[in-house]
């Protein structure tokens, strides 16, 4: 993808909330925008590390109770508390990493599961923090400013412009990671990891830095849920379902590329918010169907299908 | 002491249908070497074909048995040989995604077209506890019990002395060896992935007069199905008959004494524990 | 003193002892052949030195200073590269991306790690393959393919886990070629090898195990002759 079209991507990014007034679109393209930076964290650790985890929820659901207990507890504004969101994620990525990242393969994966399912008890039971089953409510948000102007949280057009400069720098770091050392050590991890450490390369501080990376992105990701939603309970930020759902954008797009989750979440959820809309449940019939079709027909994903097929037929471009 | 009496009964009830649950898995890994994340949902079909079965026809669950479980050995055995068989050379990692993406597609399929509402079986036999020695075990769940045993012992036998079950037991050993004695392998793994469905929608059949039936509820009994196979060794038919128990066991006595909000935590615990420290488990086979 | 001191170093895998006691130096600068009959401990003593596995007992030296403990990568950086007896190039790589990881240790910056990268495998003459997948190099491009890699690390030692399997008797003359021009460049090396031909030629020293014992350490032409050498090989009713 060159640089024009890279640009004109994001002008159109941010163009869109005034291409459209409908409701309805809008908070397709905010759900859109908020899986895209769901599969492209997670594509950090699954896609360029090989590394694939079920379990991300936990970060997801760390970064949206830290938004939330900080902004009803302490007043901290929620932009502040997505920033911190994502910190947490991070640091409680660090024990998880070290952990899980001791196992390889389907057994890593499912000890991520477990962990994940662990935290989510405790964020039910843990009543005193989390306010267990009952979940955490924000009635009004702040009164802010920008550009002059009073922000209308009626609308949703703020909310687009926080997640869309949320998915911009989530893919401004994973062009930069797939261009740096640290991304082609992943690459080599992803192929041969023993042979990887006998190149000098430490394995396990690159998966940890990456899981870390990844988590920081997934908890913004949560934060930004709970300001959006403004009702967060561990049943929705800590379901078994969401973690599946964040490697089923990943894969079905494409994994390891920098576009590939963007073409996974705008596919999928666009497809299952619309199913959603008409039919209230089963919307996920999609995702398990496409992710099987994918693996079976198409296991670089979407986009690396396009990618074989351009290259097939033109000069071969990197993403 | 009737406490802990009563907990234990209950545990170990609850943990014989566990064990029928994970010997499915296990089997089907011993032979495949692949983790179907799909299992649990074969047990909500069952589930979900006693409650029909029962509102539709009438037929008790426990009698309907008959008729499940040769269906979904035949479903397995089409499951495998239409969907799997192309997707398992690809590697482990991507038949787990596969799996769970079959997982995903047939809860969602039954959340659409049966509904997310709870459903019960109510039998008219039921409605009391029995009480042997004063201590409450339900009709339902002892009858499972019951059959899962018989259930369980048929599948030893089978696996232990026909020889389709030896040729099974073999290629679950060496799948090269086995092919180089003459066992057709593919044809194995059909009948084993048919065999680990049947076991499946029947503790299905068996679990749903004793528990809320919804779509989704194989997510849970994966869950806690990984945590019997590797406790027991991902393989290992009597490894997973002893997790399942233990699991059951566990939470039962987890409820009891530790706290009944962070029972299902505890298996959770034991199985990172688990996966860390004897990933073989109690009586595993081999690991990847 | 010796680049590389090993000290009763023993290894034990469950009730099996893979190798017991075994003691020996290298000196920098020379080429040590490492044989032995099939299952001697050969590449345990590799994977011990490299540590991908700890030893039961015993110590190992680098330039006096002990590498046990270290994980693989940490002793690949004080200096220890080695290759394998069966190749493991990352195949869907390219064959440049392969040596590049390497070189990524010493030169972080990406165009300088692709410089040195393109260097060595000038030097490997695999100039003209540079962007093939590794996947698509023939078995003797591979083991060069390796070789690249390992330098590219810039080792102080190399270790060679039979270089020369599987290949021609003219590819076998080249390779020891190269082996001599790594040594003559500055890297010493210790070469586990089954193709006598190439081990008498190019090693300075000879050291023999049979069942993870040392049996023999000296001069090519000496080690041959000692009896305990060919009736590990051949036999005892043969020496």
């Amino acid at each position: 993808m060159t640089r024009a079209a890279a640009l004109a991507a994001i002008l159109l990014l941010l163009a869109l909330p005034f291409l459209t007034a409908n409701q309805f679109y809008l908070h397709l393209g905010i759900t859109v925008l908020m899986w895209t930076v769901l599969g492209v964290a997670w594509n950090l650790l699954g896609g360029f590390a090989g590394q694939v985890s079920f379990g991300h929820a936990t970060f997801f659901g760390v970064g949206a109770y830290t938004m939330m207990i900080l902004y009803l507890k302490a007043g901290v504004a929620p932009w502040y508390g997505i920033v911190l969101g994502g910190i947490v994620g991070a640091l409680v990525s660090l024990p998880i990493g070290l952990i899980c990242f001791r196992l390889r393969g389907p057994y890593f994966s499912l000890s991520t599961l477990a962990v994940a399912e662990i935290v989510r008890l405790v964020a039910l039971n843990w009543e005193q923090l989390t306010s267990g089953p009952v979940g955490l409510l924000i009635t009004t948000l702040p009164a802010v400013s920008f550009a002059g102007r009073a922000v209308n949280w009626e609308s949703k057009i703020p909310f687009y412009y926080v997640v869309a400069v949320l998915v911009v720098v989530a893919m401004l770091a994973t062009y930069g990671l797939s261009r740096s050392r640290l991304g082609a050590y992943l690459l080599a991890i992803r192929e041969d990891e023993d042979t990887a450490e006998s190149v000098g390369i430490d394995t396990v501080r690159a998966k940890v830095v990456t899981l870390a990376l990844s988590a920081f992105f997934t908890g913004m990701a949560g934060g930004f849920y709970g300001l959006y939603f403004r009702y967060v309970d561990p049943d929705a930020v800590f379901p078994i379902a969401l973690s599946v759902e964040m490697v089923f954008i990943a894969v079905v797009g494409g994994l390891a590329t920098v576009v590939g989750p963007v073409i996974g979440a705008v596919f999928l959820v666009t497809i299952g918010e619309l199913f959603r809309e008409r039919f209230l449940v089963g919307h996920l019939i999609f995702y398990g169907l496409f992710m099987m079709l994918a693996i079976r027909y198409l296991p670089e994903g979407i986009w690396g299908g396009v990618r074989r097929f351009v290259s097939a037929h033109a000069p071969a471009r990197n993403l | 002491m009737d406490t802990f009496l009563q907990s234990v009964v209950s545990g170990v009830l609850t943990g014989s249908l566990y064990a029928m649950i994970g010997v499915g898995l296990t089997v089907v890994f011993g032979v495949m070497r692949i983790i179907n994340l799909a299992h649990g949902e074969l047990v909500m079909l069952g589930m979900y074909g006693a409650f029909w079965g029962l509102a539709l026809w009438k037929l008790d669950p426990f009698a309907s048995i008959v008729i499940w479980v040769p269906l979904m050995f035949l479903g397995g055995m089409l499951v495998y040989r239409f969907l799997l068989r192309a997707i398992i050379p690809g590697g482990e990692l991507n038949t787990l995604l596969y799996t769970a993406g079959l997982s995903l597609l047939i809860a969602n399929l039954a959340l659409f077209v049966w509904t997310g509402d709870y459903r019960t079986i109510k039998l008219k036999y039921a409605l009391a506890p029995m009480r042997p020695f004063g201590i409450a075990v339900p009709i339902p769940l002892a009858l499972a019990f019951g059959l899962a045993i018989v259930i369980t012992a048929a599948l030893y036998l089978f696996l232990a002395r026909t020889d389709l079950g030896r040729a099974i037991r073999a290629t679950s050993q060496n799948p090269e060896a086995a092919a180089l004695m003459g066992v057709n392998v593919d044809r194995i793994s059909m009948v084993t992935f048919g065999l680990g469905s049947a076991l499946a929608g029947a503790a299905g059949v068996l679990l749903a007069p004793s528990l809320y039936l919804y779509p989704t509820v194989g997510e849970i009994l994966i869950a806690k199905c990984f945590v019997i196979v590797v406790l027991g060794g991902l393989g290992s038919v009597v490894g997973a008959i002893a997790g399942g128990v233990l699991l059951g066991l566990v939470e039962s006595l987890g409820a009891v004494y530790v706290s009944v909000a962070y029972k299902d935590t505890i298996g959770f615990v034991i199985f990172l524990l688990v996966l860390l420290f004897r990933p073989s488990g109690l009586f595993g086979v081999g690991k990847s | 003193m010796p680049l590389l001191e090993i000290s009763d170093l023993t290894k034990d895998f469950g009730g099996l002892r893979a190798v017991s006691r075994l003691s020996f130096v290298v000196e920098p600068g020379e080429i040590l052949g490492l044989i032995g009959p099939n299952g001697a401990g050969k590449t345990t003593v590799f994977n011990l030195i490299t540590g991908f596995h700890r030893p039961t007992a015993g110590q190992i030296r680098l330039a006096g200073a002990s590498l046990l403990g270290l994980p693989p990568h940490a002793v690949t950086r004080r200096g220890v590269a080695r290759t394998f007896q069966i190749v493991k190039p990352f195949p869907k790589l390219s064959v440049r991306e392969n040596v590049t990881l390497a070189a990524f240790m010493r030169l972080p910056a990406r165009r300088d790690a692709e410089a040195e990268a393109c260097r060595v495998l000038e030097q490997m003459g695999l100039a003209a393959k540079l962007e093939s997948p590794a996947s698509d190099l023939t078995l003797a491009e591979q083991k060069r393919l390796e070789m690249a890699r390992a330098l590219a690390t810039r080792p102080t030692l190399l270790l060679l886990d039979e270089p020369m399997g599987g290949l021609n008797p003219r590819e076998v003359e080249e390779a020891s070629t190269l082996v001599r021009r790594v040594r003559d460049a500055g890297v010493t090396v210790i070469l586990v090898e089954h193709v006598m031909k190439a081990i008498m030629r190019i090693s300075d020293r000879v050291v023999v195990i049979h069942h993870g014992e040392k049996i023999a350490d000296g001069p090519p032409d000496r080690v041959v002759q000692n009896p305990d050498v060919i009736a590990a090989y051949l036999g005892k009713r043969v020496a």
